[in-house]
């Protein structure tokens, strides 16, 4: 097997990767990126709303700082996160975004005047300042006390990671793209790099490295509907739980988005809902008025979520062959305004549904967005369980979201956390020694090369790849969505639990020849379903509803029994994860109390414990 | 609705020594929204998992899965097949190596045109961790973003006869490249520097005027303008030259 | 697998800016010297007087004699100039035929046009030049009697609207090119110039028709 040594290797190249890939050439060090498409079309690019930092210049940032961004992101996690994290990403926010604009992102900047804006239906005026102009603007976002999101029109993903690619050419780090790890090289104590596969010849490869970062991005294609790209399939968490000794924090800590179109899941913006866009069902009726009476159609992310699936369950979706889904009617909004504030939405309707929402209706339906739940590191980043792992990014629970991530903290988390993180691995490898041993690297070549010939000969059996993966994201899809109950997760775990065996019987159709999609896919089956599993599992377990993990029969916060994170591994031969639980926070700056916003039953921490 | 859709796709594994290039026809149920994306993926879990191409983003952003639709280089996510004949015919990009079917390798073209262009802010200073950052004109932020929307897709490369019959040629998206950093106050380089870059016979000096890039750009890049004033700035820094005019 | 970098070592030239500057010129100049051409031969619808008087004019002035040589060397460095972007090599050709028959895209036709009738017009061009201005002066007698010999006829009807599609399309073309027409112009310029090419073709009919019947003086 062909194998190549360097100092560092990032697995991932989006923003989380290039941002550490950036700082640790900086500081002189050998940094090799891995990813399956090239950089530039990582996830990254797909973000458009914005990324969060408290510069304040705007006239409705006025008065911000890192301690109210520290505030807003700590309630966001309905108080699951890392404060410790969630403090230092504040306050490096602010530099991080400066230093993106020193590097070349045309960020929209303060224009002084008289403006209007939309919240909750209604419009209102503004006036920037004058000393202002020219400076770093913001917009709104969901769940913040001032307008602190920081955005190039509605590209900024595009443009953070373009201009982080280009840092990346500048300093020459070498990038290996379509190149996919499929294990890490370890002996249980000191991870020494990945065997990966070559998605351009199909061959393997080994990567030895003194220091190896996981910077995968999200996983959301474990669930049927989700609004991550084709790649975000768990590549990265797979290989970490492969490994028996690096645990994924808060498996069950997945959001949902209110409205991807259908089918094919792509993000429509809240902002239709915001400017007075409604919800509709098959009679073409609102239904958000008869459950939230106050807030209509603009209550909270997952409150809506929620909603929309319950009307979908009680049979008032509209059928199609891609599953049922309600509309969301922009019609009345009028022409000028849809295709000036709203123009993305109406792009996005033309070209990916053929509908024109001016005079039609749109249709949408709840998506799988982002996992919070990852890898587990501590603040500098580095793994739980193995010495020379480290994560950072959507793939990391580095942990500054908790239960629920606010609009526009990841991508500020990718470059904070991969700015921080790169530093510490810089360190990390300075008179770090590593002895890459033979023995242990040929194993994990042996282990590959022998799933692979498995996979092709049908050793194990003929199960169809697709099938059993259509399988896994159903069972999520349905028992494991917004809206979770005992019973139903159980019936969920039991069924992956045969999922999980299925998946180990898969054998390939086609010949498996070179870039194969289909053995692609067949390598990650197994540890898909362990992630499906170890969601499920985890959500089962946390009787209480924290955050985007909302339990029907146990709707309050329990601060008292469950102000902690799960810490999920897997040992090879287990039907199930280990579960540790870990204590939320060691520094509780700012105690457990109401979020201000969604459902409000807490059992704080000084209740009595009932039994046991 | 309902209509059977006849696929006929491009195969070739270079891996396998049995592959011979030719193409399969494959059919599909239409169905309501179907994008190329759609399609492709049915046809890959449904009838043939060999099958290569390239999605990432299934939403127009990434630039992953440009390939030759009928003809004419067009990102497959945002291709809706009622907006085609019930007969269509798939193609990989020309120009870039062929990974197999309809898979091409943009990421080693990409990345060696962001090495000739040098595709980042040159500039002298050092960040400043403490100070404010340097303002900026709205409208030239968003100017500047106009031709930062490139999603490096490869369509204005596939359909440039110049770019087809020289290899050499930088093609449209590395001339926009150069123009969008040619606006921006926060590089340094000067008028000759770029034209060092780009003013040859293999940059803007070569291109023909085909607009074919123009044409096709799924993003809209306004191309043809670009070119345009990339011409007339690296023609005039020339006859300064020439006048020795500073 | 690591990614080969492949350098393009560059020494700071200008050539090719300069010579992108001859090309559009010449080019500018032989569109500017074919209107002229075009008014001075269609002066003949008017009469043949009116044709003779400006040859006579033009003669007198040594503006043909001076003239003549002078386009025709700016017609040769033109080809030679422009000849670097026609595709020679076999290969080539087939790949951009295959490219526009798939693409059908009309400015990538355009080009194929251009460079198909710059073949025909540097021959048949040179040999019109050759002929005319060995003959000198120039009367409307004598072309008409060249025109009604046949041969020149045909001649004529098949240079004709070879020049007139490749001056269109040039002129077209250079000011897409140099960022005279900008994305907003283009489609509005583009009639205009197919426009102008047709009655470029038409005037160039009629005159030909004059010539053809134009009586001979015995
Ligand atoms: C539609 C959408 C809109 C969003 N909008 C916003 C927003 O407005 N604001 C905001 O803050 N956040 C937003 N987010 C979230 C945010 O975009 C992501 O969380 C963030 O970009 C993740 O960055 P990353 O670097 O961690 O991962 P990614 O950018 O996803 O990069 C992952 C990298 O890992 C590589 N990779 C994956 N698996 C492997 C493997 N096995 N081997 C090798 N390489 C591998 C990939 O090729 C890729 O290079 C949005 C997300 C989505 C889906
Ligand atoms: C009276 C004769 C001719 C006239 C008026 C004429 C005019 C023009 C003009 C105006 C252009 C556009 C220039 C530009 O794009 O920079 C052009 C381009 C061209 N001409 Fe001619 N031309 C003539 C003869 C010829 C001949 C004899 C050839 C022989 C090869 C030729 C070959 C070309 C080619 C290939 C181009 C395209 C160049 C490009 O697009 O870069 N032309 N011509
Ligand atoms: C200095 C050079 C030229 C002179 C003096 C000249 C002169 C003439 C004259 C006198 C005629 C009338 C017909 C005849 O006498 O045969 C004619 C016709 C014509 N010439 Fe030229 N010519 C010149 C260059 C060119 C060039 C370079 C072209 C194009 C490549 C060209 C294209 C034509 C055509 C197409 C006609 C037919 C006229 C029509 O139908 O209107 N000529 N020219
Ligand atoms: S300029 Fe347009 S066509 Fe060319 S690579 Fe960029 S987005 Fe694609
Ligand atoms: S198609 Fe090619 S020739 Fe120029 S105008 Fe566009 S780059
Ligand atoms: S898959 Fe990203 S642009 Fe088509």
């Amino acid at each position: 097997m062909e194998t190549i040594y360097t100092d560092l290797l990032c697995i991932g190249a989006g923003l989380a990767g290039e941002r550490v890939a950036v700082e640790a050439a900086s500081a002189g060090f050998e940094t090799i990126c891995l990813s399956i498409v090239p950089p530039r079309r990582s996830h990254s690019s797909a973000a458009q709303g914005g990324m969060q930092a408290s510069l304040g210049h705007c006239i409705m940032g006025k008065g911000d700082s890192p301690d109210v961004h520290f505030q807003d992101t700590v309630k966001g996690s309905d108080w699951g996160c890392d404060q410790e994290v969630a403090r230092l990403f504040a306050e490096t926010a602010p530099v991080a975004v400066r230093e993106m604009a020193f590097w070349g992102i045309p960020w929209n900047r303060v224009v002084p005047g008289k403006d209007t804006y939309f919240k909750g239906g209604k419009q209102f005026e503004k006036e920037e300042l004058k000393e202002k102009e020219g400076l770093i603007t913001a917009r709104s976002f969901g769940g913040t006390a001032k307008w602190r999101t920081c955005y190039t029109s509605d590209g900024t993903g595009h443009t953070l990671l373009y201009t982080m690619d280009n840092k990346v050419v500048e300093l020459g780090v070498t990038v290996h793209d379509r190149i996919e790890a499929i294990s890490l090289i370890h002996d249980g104590k000191t991870c020494i790099g990945a065997v990966a596969r070559c998605l351009k010849t199909g061959k393997c490869r080994a990567y030895l490295a003194r220091a190896t970062l996981i910077a995968t991005g999200g996983y959301g294609r474990i669930y049927r509907e989700t609004t991550n790209a084709v790649i975000n399939d768990g590549g990265g968490a797979i290989i970490a739980i492969d490994t028996e000794v690096v645990p994924l924090g808060n498996p069950e800590a997945i959001q949902f988005h209110p409205t991807g179109i259908v089918p094919t899941n792509i993000l429509v913006t809240e902002g239709c809902r915001g400017d007075g866009g409604t919800l509709l069902d098959v009679n073409e009726e609102r239904f958000m008025p008869e459950y939230e009476p106050e807030k209509e159609e603009l209550a909270s992310r997952d409150v809506v979520s929620r909603w929309m699936t319950h009307h979908i369950q009680k049979g008032l979706g509209v059928k199609s062959p891609y599953g049922d889904h309600l509309w969301l009617d922009i019609r009345h909004l009028g022409a000028e305004h849809i295709k000036t504030k709203l123009r993305e939405v109406e792009e996005i309707c033309n070209n990916f549904l053929g509908v024109d929402p001016i005079t039609q209706l749109i249709p949408v339906r709840p998506a799988q967005h982002y996992s919070m739940a990852g890898i587990r590191t501590n603040k500098d980043g580095a793994a739980y369980g193995l010495k020379g792992l480290f994560s950072a990014g959507e793939a990391a629970c580095w942990d500054m979201h908790g239960f629920n991530r606010l609009g526009g903290n990841s991508l500020a988390e990718t470059i904070v956390a991969g700015k921080i993180v790169g530093e510490k691995i810089a360190e990390s490898l300075k008179g770090y020694e590593v002895h890459f041993n033979t023995a242990v690297i040929k194993d994990a070549a042996a282990k590959d090369y022998e799933r692979i010939d498995r996979l092709i000969s049908c050793k194990d059996g003929k199960e169809d790849v697709f099938e059993v993966r259509n399988a896994m994201q159903n069972e999520l899809m349905e028992r494991v969505g917004i809206f979770r109950n005992g019973a139903d997760l159980q019936k969920a775990v039991d069924n992956l639990q045969e999922i999980h065996a299925r998946a180990k019987k898969v054998g390939l159709r086609s010949n498996g020849i070179g870039v194969n999609p289909e053995l692609t896919l067949a390598l990650k089956i197994q540890g898909m379903v362990r992630l499906a599993i170890c969601t499920a599992y985890g959500a089962l377990q946390r009787t209480e509803s924290r955050g985007c993990h909302s339990r029907e029969d146990y709707e309050a916060r329990n601060d008292r029994d469950w102000l902690n994170r799960t810490l999920a591994t897997w040992k090879e031969g287990d039907d199930l994860p280990t579960l540790n639980y870990e204590p939320a926070s060691k520094v509780m700056e700012i105690p457990p109390g109401d979020r201000g916003y969604g459902v409000s039953k807490i059992i704080s921490q000084d209740d009595e414990k009932i039994g046991v | 609705m309902g209509r059977k859709l006849k696929f006929n796709i491009f195969r070739y594994n270079p891996q396998d020594p049995d592959s011979v290039p030719h193409t399969d026809t494959f059919q599909l149920e239409e169905t309501e929204s179907m994008t190329l994306f759609i399609a492709l993926t049915q046809i890959r879990e449904e009838q043939d998992p060999s099958l290569q191409f390239d999605f990432c983003c299934r939403a127009g952003i990434c630039g992953a899965c440009a390939m030759i639709i009928n003809g004419r280089p067009n990102l497959a996510c945002k291709t809706l097949t009622d907006d085609l004949p019930a007969e269509i015919t798939l193609m990989p990009l020309p120009i870039f190596k062929l990974i197999g079917d309809l898979s091409v390798d943009t990421g080693t073209w990409f990345r060696e045109m962001n090495e000739n262009v040098e595709s980042w802010v040159h500039t002298s200073k050092t960040f400043d961790l403490e100070a404010e950052e340097e303002r900026m004109d709205n409208s030239l932020a968003e100017e500047i973003y106009e031709l930062e929307r490139c999603v490096e897709c490869g369509c204005c490369v596939a359909a440039c006869g110049t770019a087809n019959m020289r290899e050499d040629f930088v093609g449209a998206v590395a001339m926009n490249r150069i123009a969008r950093f040619m606006m921006d106050p926060r590089d340094q380089r000067t008028g000759s520097e770029y034209f060092e870059v780009i003013g040859t016979d293999e940059g803007i000096f070569g291109c023909m005027g085909l607009l074919g890039c123009e044409d096709v750009c799924p993003k809209q890049l306004p191309l043809q303008d670009q070119l345009g004033i990339l011409r007339l700035k690296m023609g005039w820094s020339a006859i300064k030259h020439l006048f020795r005019i500073k | 697998m690591t990614i080969d970098i492949t350098m393009y070592v560059r020494a700071p030239s200008r050539i090719s800016a300069y010579l992108d500057w001859l090309q559009m010129l010449t080019g500018a100049g032989l569109i500017l010297f074919m209107w002229s051409h075009m008014i001075m031969v269609s002066s003949v619808i008017l009469g043949p007087g009116v044709m003779n008087a400006l040859a006579e004019f033009l003669e007198e002035y040594y503006m043909a004699q001076v003239g003549g040589p002078i386009v025709a060397f700016i017609f040769l460095l033109h080809f030679v100039l422009a000849a670097r972007k026609v595709p020679f090599r076999a290969e080539q050709q087939s790949t951009v035929w295959k490219l526009s028959r798939q693409l059908r895209h009309t400015d990538t036709w355009l080009w194929m046009i251009q460079a198909f009738t710059a073949m025909i017009i540097l021959i048949m061009g040179s040999a019109h030049m050759w002929t005319v201005l060995s003959d000198f002066p120039i009367t409307a007698a004598k072309s008409a009697a060249r025109v009604q010999g046949g041969f020149w006829l045909v001649f004529y009807l098949i240079l004709l609207p070879m020049v007139e599609l490749h001056v269109g399309i040039g002129f077209y073309r250079i000011a897409v090119k140099w960022g005279f027409i900008r994305r907003k112009g283009r489609k509005g310029f583009k009639r205009f110039e197919n426009i102008l090419t047709a009655i470029f073709i038409v005037i160039g009919l009629v005159t030909l028709a004059r010539f053809w019947f134009l009586a001979l003086p015995k």
